[in-house]
């Protein structure tokens, strides 16, 4: 029961920073244009992003919540590469690096407290298999 | 040992594991020089090389995992097939178990009214323990063949005496055990056929009687529908339930074939809210039924207690029992002689029967198979002279007429089926029936799994495989030269030596052999 609530937090925390930049990715908003630009990525890489944030958002919601909090991990994991090679950790930047480490933190909790969902992530840590 | 073409499955995950931190690596270096693209393959590879870690280092539960990492997962996806594969591709089509394809061809024909002739022999191997029936060099004419008709509590000349006028009957399930949409095929299709069909212990039978067919009502051990607060018998819900015109005899069930010594089993999976109020139970566990009846803890009582259901619900009233020990049985008819009290019929269950959820050991393990049970019964009663006081069912695989004909001549007035009706549905045996995942809808309450059974026309299935099986039987019949099923004995059957039946009845069948 404590389970389910602390994964229902997490779940609706990643869900909220996955889903902040969402409306400003799908239009073309300077500052992520300017963003993406560093990373040399243009209009399809970052709509691209923002489409699997969306998904990831969704799942969240779902019984199926796990892949949500997989593709958030990937999601965020790539974002904190940016932000190590390419981006840095000046100003907006460091904010940024911060919320995207927090989610990738939290999908590592959900990914574990949700673990029967899915048997090969259950198995990570030990779950029997009927 | 080491051959040419032979593959070190141990090297090769030695390989794949090293592969994937190289791998990480490489993607890592190639999306800072040459595109952050190449890092949706850095996460993918960082992903594995976690999950790799965990499966090697972390957990202790699986040895496969712990040697040899993420390629152990694909003993696991393969094998977790391996049930479909085999029956699609590799098994014969007489090796299966319970039913090989052989046997289930023959339900799905005639379920689906074709022709069931076969050509250039029989599959069968002759050598093999399989008791044959033996065959007349004079037919019956068609024209003398008596009708079947078994009438239930004849012999205590009940009002309520009910006849039954084809051969055989659907065995016990519960709504809970199956789906709605199978209860109501199988219902239907009982009315469809004029044959009645057993509610199983799953308490009030609402979706058995929606069809309106007529009804075995079966009290469990935990007397579901019928229970009061301690568990035991409550006189007024029986009054209650067997006053309803659907409901024409009544089946205390004391064991069942495919758990005998152990009560009734409705794995978590499959209790719904709606099931959980029918039967009076929670959700979220397993419900065990008691082994027995607390009423029936001696013989005396026991008899008692059947005596005590006739009164109440004036039906005529019998038990179900898969044959332990004969000692034991025995007693119980010399109760039965004392109190002058008789179950209007027994319902043999063979070892083999099983539709019902049960450990292992139980279904492999405990109990007399049919042939064994039902002879011993049988001649049991008639050793008592007591046989014409009730009437004998018998079920466990009854699936064809062939085995059908066997316990016809072993003694049963009538044969019970349940597998064979849940093959009539459309039951590809994908022996997933404790899981709520059949993929066929019958034994599942997920309604997208239930969507694909049709009611209506499986109903028409039911009914064509009790009008073959009829006709199939009178055929046979008529090839033994009998003119009705209660004229068939032993007499009838080829046993071999080598057969349960033989060996257990030593003295009494060798002899017969060469007859």
């Amino acid at each position: 029961m404590k389970k389910n609530v602390i994964s229902w937090v997490a779940q609706v925390i990643t869900a909220a920073i996955l889903g902040m930049t969402l409306y400003s990715k799908f239009t073309d908003a300077p500052e992520v244009v300017e963003l993406f630009t560093k990373l040399d990525m243009g209009p399809f890489g970052y709509k691209l992003i923002g489409a699997l944030e969306l998904i990831a958002c969704i799942l969240l919601f779902t019984p199926v919540s796990i892949w949500g909090a997989i593709l958030g991990w990937g999601v965020m994991a790539g974002a904190i590469m940016g932000h190590i090679t390419k981006l840095g950790f000046e100003g907006q930047m460091g904010m940024m690096a911060g919320m995207a480490t927090l989610a990738w933190l939290l999908s590592c909790v959900i990914i574990y407290l949700r673990k029967e969902q899915v048997i090969f992530i259950g198995r990570m840590f030990g779950m029997k298999h009927k | 040992m080491a051959s040419s073409l032979h593959v070190d499955l141990h090297k090769v995950s030695k390989f794949v594991n090293a592969s994937i931190p190289i791998g990480f690596l490489l993607f890592l270096a190639g999306g800072i020089f040459v595109s952050f693209y190449l890092h949706f393959l850095t996460v993918a590879f960082l992903f594995l090389m976690i999950v790799n870690f965990f499966y090697m280092n972390v957990q202790k539960e699986h040895i496969i995992l712990n040697n040899f990492g993420l390629m152990g997962q694909a003993r696991y996806m393969i094998e977790s097939i391996g049930p479909e594969m085999r029956q699609y591709l590799f098994a014969n089509d007489r090796e299966e178990r319970p039913f090989n394809r052989e046997e289930r061809s023959e339900v799905y024909r005639k379920a689906k009214n074709i022709d069931s002739a076969s050509s250039f022999g029989s599959q069968e191997n002759f050598d093999s323990t399989e008791i044959k029936v033996r065959h007349s060099m004079f037919p019956t004419p068609k024209e003398e063949l008596k009708p079947f008709s078994v009438t239930y509590g004849e012999e205590r000349g009940l009002d309520s005496a009910y006849t039954v006028k084809r051969p055989i009957m659907i065995s016990a399930m519960s709504y809970g055990a199956l789906g709605v949409n199978a209860v109501r095929s199988l219902a239907r299709g009982a009315k469809q056929a004029g044959i009645p069909m057993n509610t199983g212990e799953g308490g009030y039978p609402k979706y058995h009687l929606m069809e309106d067919c007529d009804l075995i009502f079966q009290i469990g051990t935990a007397k579901f529908g019928v229970r009061d607060t301690d568990g035991r018998l409550d006189d007024a819900k029986l009054v209650e339930i067997a006053s309803k015109p659907q409901i024409k005899m009544i089946e205390i069930k004391f064991s069942q074939g495919a758990k005998p010594g152990k009560g009734g089993l409705l794995p978590k999976e499959k209790i719904t809210d709606e099931i959980a109020e029918l039967r009076g139970i929670e959700k979220g566990q397993d419900v065990v039924s008691p082994p027995f009846h607390p009423e029936c803890d001696t013989v005396e009582h026991t008899v008692e207690f059947v005596k005590r259901v006739q009164e109440v619900s004036k039906l005529p009233t019998g038990f179900k029992i898969c044959l332990g020990k004969l000692s034991e049985f025995e007693s119980l008819v010399e109760e039965m002689k004392r109190q002058n009290v008789f179950p209007d019929f027994i319902t043999v269950d063979g070892a083999e029967g099983g539709t019902g959820a049960a450990p292992k050991a139980f279904l492999d393990g405990l109990g007399l198979p049919l042939t064994v049970g039902l002879y011993s019964i049988h001649e049991c009663l008639k050793r008592h002279g007591v046989r014409d006081k009730m009437k004998l069912n018998a079920s466990g695989k009854l699936i064809s007429p062939g085995a059908q004909m066997v316990a016809f001549a072993l003694g049963a007035d009538m044969v019970y089926s349940a597998r064979g009706f849940m093959l009539s549905l459309g039951c590809i045996q994908a022996l997933q029936c404790g899981n709520n995942t059949c993929p066929v809808g019958i034994t599942t309450h997920d309604p997208s799994l239930q969507k694909g059974l049709d009611v209506p026309s499986r109903a028409i299935r039911v009914a064509n495989y009790v009008k073959h099986i009829e006709h199939d039987l009178e055929e046979v019949l008529r090839a033994t030269g009998c003119k009705s099923f209660s004229e068939l004995t032993t007499e009838n059957l080829y046993i071999p030596a080598d057969t349960v039946l033989a060996e257990h009845y030593n003295s009494v069948f060798n002899t017969k052999l060469a007859s």
